[in-house]
């Protein structure tokens, strides 16, 4: 209990004192995760979104691929960005192993499949009324499409809080294609492992407590965005 | 005047089954034309076909004087000319002005003039009041007047109702049907509807087509068609004696 305690005093004056380091870790581990998670929502919200409504050959076998792909343990995201970027790897020329640019990459690849497939889910799960409604008023395809992302939007920002919770608590690939390196690419996760690995729990813990604090930030940015578009919404009524 | 729609043989399957098989049919303009058959008889997949909806399978199809492509513009462009009420009246999340917008700024209308018709067609129903409400919110009734203003909003030549008073109380059915009828006189849309309620039927329409298996098998002009209908199945139908 003392290593507990020990740590949260520690993790609170950390915070207060807002030593420089620390706060060039957070920076950066909120660059990396949120980097990963735009640039996985730009291509996972229209993938899913395609996915989900245009019928082609090999459809459902890339929707399968894809959940497959939601389970991918970041070791070996971290092992395949690693391959491609390596110098004996087909990108190596470009240099970026040990840089948040791979670290970013890797987060990508794990992130890409939650928001694919989670948004693919969303809009499934949307009544043929939207097309229907939408089309009879007279939008074009490119409008239905949009009204029917808009009408999933509760799930699909339920994707992207996933798919951060899973970036910004993510080590295995960070590790393997970041290196840990202080003030290059040491973020907080690594941190953690880093400081448990040197025995100093505490340390560890109070690290632990800024990543909970800033997932919980930017969660509550993105209900937030939520709670402003849904401020109308009928909820369930259990009584 | 010319028809609005005139169907050659087209027919429609789901799997093995045949839900639609149409020869030949012609549904003029102006008037409230009302599709009529038990369960199953195909009535929504025509319809469906002719708000250009659902494929056809066979056949031709020419819909407001044009042979239907299934060209995207050309789906669009025809589209863009009819609007349908259906019994759920989805509601977009949002509140009831910007469902009542949505088909003028899928169509780009200046920002003055959509408040202005919106208003206008908000009014007409007797709707104003719930303008900034959120749509999904209302009852069943306030949904389809919403969904008729927001139909109306697009200044339709032709309006499809599918039993657009199917989950109303009475009062606000009769406030429907008034609607109905004045969009019709009033403002010359075209009316083709789907409804079970045979008593609305007679009330409303002026032309009746009746269905059976996937297949128009009677039409007619309505008061004759309720009077001196010359299938069984039709007369059966009419009277409300066959049990579905």
């Amino acid at each position: 209990m003392d290593v507990i305690w020990q740590g949260l005093k520690e993790g609170f004056l950390l915070i207060i004192a807002m030593d420089p380091e620390l706060v060039q870790i957070t920076l950066l581990s909120i660059q990396v995760s949120v980097s990963a998670l735009l640039l996985a929502a730009i291509m996972g919200i229209p993938l899913g979104t395609v996915l989900a409504l245009k019928e082609f050959p090999g459809r459902k076998t890339l929707l399968n691929i894809t959940y497959t792909f939601m389970g991918l343990p970041p070791v070996l995201a971290g092992l395949l960005v690693f391959l491609f970027l390596s110098t004996s790897g087909p990108f190596g020329y470009f240099q970026l192993m040990f840089t948040p640019t791979a670290m970013i990459t890797a987060q990508v690849l794990l992130g890409f499949p939650i928001v694919c497939g989670l948004t693919a889910r969303a809009v499934m799960a949307q009544p043929q009324e939207v097309f229907d409604t939408a089309a009879t008023l007279g939008a074009t395809r490119r409008q239905v499409s949009w009204a029917i992302i808009r009408e999933s939007r509760m799930g699909i920002i339920a994707a992207l809080t996933t798919a951060l919770g899973r970036l910004i608590a993510e080590v295995g690939a960070v590790m393997m294609v970041g290196g840990n390196i202080k003030g290059e690419t040491r973020v907080l996760t690594t941190s953690i492992v880093l400081e448990t690995r040197m025995g100093n729990d505490s340390s560890a813990l109070a690290i632990g407590m800024v990543l909970l604090l800033i997932a919980f930030l930017i969660m509550l940015l993105i209900l937030s965005l939520e709670k402003r578009t849904f401020k109308d919404e009928r909820r369930i009524q259990i009584v | 005047m010319n028809a609005e729609f005139k169907l050659f043989n087209i027919s429609k399957r789901y799997g093995q089954r045949e839900v639609l098989n149409i020869d030949n049919l012609e549904i003029g303009g102006g008037r409230i034309y009302c599709i009529l058959g038990p369960n199953g008889a195909g009535k929504t997949t025509l319809f469906r076909i002719m708000s250009l909806l659902t494929l056809n399978d066979t056949g031709k199809l020419h819909v407001l004087g044009e042979e239907v492509t299934w060209q995207k513009n050309q789906v669009v462009r025809l589209r863009r000319k009819m609007a349908m009420v259906t019994q759920t009246s989805f509601m977009f999340e949002g509140s009831v002005y910007y469902n009542v917008a949505y088909g003028l700024r899928v169509r780009n209308t200046a920002a003055a003039e959509e408040k202005r018709i919106v208003n206008e067609s908000l009014e007409l129903l007797g709707m104003m009041d719930f303008i900034n409400q959120p749509a999904r919110n209302l009852s069943g009734g306030e949904r389809q007047k919403v969904a008729i203003a927001r139909a109306l909003a697009v200044k339709p030549r032709v309006l499809f109702l599918d039993e657009p008073t199917s989950n109303v109380d009475p009062a606000s059915a009769l406030d429907i049907e008034r609607y109905i009828q004045y969009i019709n006189q009033e403002m010359g849309t075209t009316i083709i509807m789907v409804t079970h309620n045979l008593f609305q039927a007679r009330r409303l329409s002026e032309e009746i087509f009746f269905m059976w298996e996937g297949k128009i098998i009677e039409k007619g002009e309505c008061q004759n068609l309720f009077e001196q209908a010359q299938d069984k199945r039709t007369r059966s139908f009419l009277k409300g004696e066959t049990v579905f």
